[in-house]
């Protein structure tokens, strides 16, 4: 038993290692594909470790309404994506299993919203409120979205067990219908989930300055910003285990590079959409969330007959 | 005829009350009246006359004529006609009927007459302080003779701050700038919102005064102001070079020569194709679509190159002088930039093409930031806000100058009044620029770029001139001097009347459209900001007090 638990925890730590590693590889990616799609040369790929080192150098700068609170939503930020990364599966099974069930996963992808709410309500200034204000119609639109996949998915899967339904994915057996709208649904709100243009609304940086990032500066930026590149191997991965979980079975190096792979895939088309769109308002984001939400709900239905 | 007919009909109506009328020439009309009358017969040639109204000059005349003087500039489009009505105003407390309350457009025009040369305008809708910093002491108005350019007047107050109106009931207040990633200058707009709505705003800018006018009425000499009228704007600067001298040379009746002409023009259309390329990746950037941003600045950098093959610098050509212009162009670098405009030309119809069919950036334009024909006419609104208005008006057609009378070229006109439409004219008018250099370019003669002047240029004569900068016109008025330089010189660029109708355009819109909004007037501060001799500081630095600031700038200088 003992032997056992230090293996999952040694595996949860190692699948947090990963994705701190390669999560500015995957940002280094974006950046320079966006580059090339507009004619410019871009950073090399290592140029994102660069900019986080310094970041991390710099001057501690306590700023805005409530310091504490300001360095409080940083670090809750990260321990929660890094916590989420401990229970996805990243071209393993993953490591800690019957650790609780799919709930758990809902409530830390909200919590990583929430930390964005605190880092506004930190800052105090207008354009950080209007930024919240904003975070928070997105959030209300979105959890359920992702609620719905994973509830779908435990329905399938006949089972709340975090790794039974991840691992699983939403199709379980053959190809239900259900499964598929929502692989459609959640391609087409993909883009919101991982905060990228036309839905980077709360951030806005030409509208309200970053919003509720606008008075982070130097190790707590650097934070969040870790913290933001994890979210999009992590979305990226949830999305991978949980509707084109395809190969995971092969041998072991085969396996885990066709999902790293797989991964790359989804941060091209995130890098793609995001090059070639602007910006919704926040009427037009919540419109769109909304026709999404209503043939979730469908599909949600579909799945609980079965289909 | 136009200037004479315009003169008899004005002389039927007000008959007695018109001292004195200049007519230079056939396209300029000056008429001197009665203080008295200055208020009706504004509101007659505006309304009645349906004249565009342009501006509103105050001039400290007192060492010459013992008076003040008010003008008011107007445009008559369709006839080709510039005019403008002047009053004289005794020396001692001087005071105007204002304008504002018939002709909305004269609202900043005429707070600034008050602040710079202290003439009351009696009965201004709103007549709060514009131009002058907040600490400026009462009394002291910088462009009046008596006080020098240099002048640092006692008593700035540092604590005195501006006093903002308040903000409606159930609205709390949003400040966009001074300083904002979308505001390229400094300038506050403090706007009043409800939700994500925005119930109203107001502005407060000319935070950057460089005192240009001062220093050209008081140092510069009339070749030197060429230069710095090019430094009013990083934009679009040879546009203001062109119609300050092309001002003065009205004044004077010189004519630059032919070829000089044709420099003009191409250097301006080119000033114009870089002006909008530039627009609408900044438009693009502002909705967050940097692609089109990037690959827009892309197609744009050739003509930069080019430009400083024919002038020796990508921008500020130091292109004009009174009477002519100081480059040429040789045949090597014609060959080159008609190859230049084809790429370009190819090039931007791809992407005129892509954005047409874009519904996505559609979705953020369309329906936004809308001013109608009403407005346009009202608040006197120029280039591509007009034109998106369907209000048919270009001074390069309606009042040639240099070259365009010899070239063929659309005015390009939308009818949706909003972001959208603007866009759409912008991209239009880059191949309607291509194609008026191309007939320049066919059609330009040989000969002289400067015309001889002799004499000393003659004084106290009077100049206007509009030239259609890329985001509008752009008006100067000149009253020629003693000592080799201009009484009066006074500049009105197209975002001085374009930025008043910013609150009407952003009312009762989403918060999130305020910046394209504002961005799609092609807001030009520094333009607007043109005048005055002091800067204010921002107060974001905690280590320096203002006053400290003031003193190391000061003392670096002496």
């Amino acid at each position: 038993m003992d032997h056992n638990i230090s293996w999952i925890i040694l595996g949860g730590l190692a699948n947090i290692a990963l994705v701190l590693l390669v999560a500015p590889f995957y940002q280094g990616i974006l950046r320079k594909v966006t580059a090339r799609i507009q004619s410019r040369q871009g950073p090399p790929l290592r140029q994102p470790y660069f900019d986080l080192l310094k970041l991390l150098g710099k001057e501690d700068l306590e700023s805005g309404e409530t310091p504490l609170m300001q360095r409080f939503a940083c670090y809750l930020s990260l321990a929660t994506v890094l916590t989420v990364a401990s229970l996805v599966p990243m071209g393993f099974p993953s490591p800690i299993n019957g650790a609780g069930d799919v709930i758990l996963l809902i409530y830390l992808l909200t919590l990583s919203g929430i930390c964005t709410l605190l880092a506004g309500l930190a800052a105090g200034s207008t354009f950080s409120l209007v930024g919240i204000n904003r975070e928070m119609m997105t959030m209300i639109a979105l959890e359920p979205l992702f609620a719905i996949t994973i509830v779908i998915g435990a329905i399938h899967t006949k089972s709340f067990r975090i790794d039974t339904v991840l691992n699983g994915s939403v199709y379980a057996a053959g190809f239900p219908l259900s499964g598929i709208i929502m692989l459609v649904v959640m391609l087409l709100s993909f883009q919101a989930f991982v905060q990228r243009v036309p839905f980077d609304i709360s951030e806005a940086e030409t509208e309200i300055m970053e919003g509720p990032l606008m008075e982070y500066s130097g190790p707590k930026l650097a934070i969040f910003k870790y913290s933001q590149m994890a979210k999009l191997v992590l979305f990226s991965s949830l999305f991978v285990a949980l509707f084109v979980p395809w190969g995971t079975g092969l041998v072991f190096p085969l396996g885990w590079l066709l999902f790293w792979a797989k991964v790359m895939v989804l941060v091209l088309l995130v890098t793609l959409v995001a090059a070639t769109h602007a910006r919704y308002r926040i009427d037009q984001a919540i419109r769109y969330f909304a026709v999404l939400l209503f043939i979730a709900l469908v599909a949600l239905i579909l799945a609980s007959y079965g289909f | 005829m136009n200037s004479s007919l315009k003169l008899n009909q004005l002389k039927e109506k007000f008959g007695s009350a018109i001292l004195r009328a200049d007519l230079p020439n056939d396209n300029c009309l000056f008429v001197f009246v009665e203080p008295s009358v200055v208020k009706d017969i504004c509101r007659y040639i505006f309304r009645d006359l349906d004249a565009r109204y342009i501006i509103s000059i105050g001039a400290d005349d007192r060492p010459f004529s013992g008076r003040f003087l008010v003008a008011h500039d107007f445009a008559f489009d369709r006839d080709q006609l510039l005019c403008s009505i002047l009053t004289h105003l005794p020396a001692d407390n001087p005071k105007v009927d204002s304008i504002s309350g018939e002709i909305p457009a004269a609202n900043w025009a005429e707070r600034e007459i008050s602040d710079m040369v202290g003439i009351e305008t009696v009965g201004h809708p709103y007549p709060k302080r514009l131009v002058l910093p907040d600490g400026w002491p009462d009394g002291v108005h910088p462009l009046r003779k008596d006080v020098p350019w240099n002048h640092v007047p006692e008593g700035f107050d540092e604590e005195r701050a501006y006093k903002f109106d308040d903000p409606p009931a159930g609205c709390t207040v949003v400040p966009i700038g001074p300083f904002h990633p979308t505001l390229d200058e400094p300038a506050h707009f403090r706007l009043y919102v409800e939700g994500e709505m925005v119930r109203g705003c107001e502005y407060r800018g000319f935070m950057v005064h460089r005192g240009i006018e001062k220093l050209a009425e008081s140092v510069l000499t009339y070749n030197d102001i060429t230069m710095m009228a090019e430094r009013i704007c990083g934009i679009c600067g040879c546009v203001h070079s062109v119609a300050y001298a092309q001002a003065v040379e009205s004044a004077v009746a010189i004519k630059p020569p032919p070829r000089a002409e044709y420099m003009r023009t191409v250097m301006l259309e080119i000033e114009r194709l870089h002006s909008h390329l530039l627009w609408v990746g900044l438009a693009c950037h502002i909705v967050g679509f940097d692609t089109l941003f990037m690959q827009s600045w892309r197609i744009r950098e050739p003509i930069m190159w080019i430009a400083e093959k024919i002038t020796g610098n990508r921008k500020t050509y130091a292109l004009c002088l009174i009477g002519g212009v100081r480059w040429d162009i040789t045949p090597e670098v014609k060959t080159e930039l008609r190859l230049v405009l084809y790429k370009l030309e190819t090039e931007w119809h791809e992407v005129v093409a892509a954005v047409g069919k874009d519904k996505n950036i559609q979705k953020r334009t369309r329906g936004v930031g809308i001013a109608d024909k009403n407005l346009v006419k009202n608040l006197g609104l120029v280039g591509p806000v007009a034109r998106s208005a369907g209000v048919d008006l270009d001074c390069r057609r309606d009042h040639p100058y240099a070259a365009y009378r010899h070239v063929d070229f659309a005015v390009i006109t939308e009818d949706g009044c909003d972001v959208w439409s603007r866009l759409m004219v912008r991209a239009k008018e880059v191949f309607e620029s291509i194609r008026i250099i191309r007939q320049c370019l066919d059609k330009i003669e040989e000969g002289p770029l400067q015309s001889e002047i002799r004499d000393e240029l003659p004084v106290g004569r009077l100049g206007l001139s509009s030239v259609e900068a890329p985001r509008g016109e752009s008006h100067h008025f000149v009253i020629t001097g003693e000592n080799n330089r201009p009484r009066r010189w006074r500049v009105r660029a197209p975002t001085y009347q374009n930025l008043q109708a910013v609150p009407a355009m952003i009312k009762d819109q989403q918060l999130a459209d305020m910046t394209i909004s504002l961005g799609s007037i092609d807001p030009c501060f520094s333009c607007t900001d043109r005048l005055e001799t002091i800067d204010m500081e921002s107060g974001l630095t905690k280590v320096w007090t203002q006053d400290e600031l003031f003193r190391l700038v000061r003392d670096r200088k002496g």
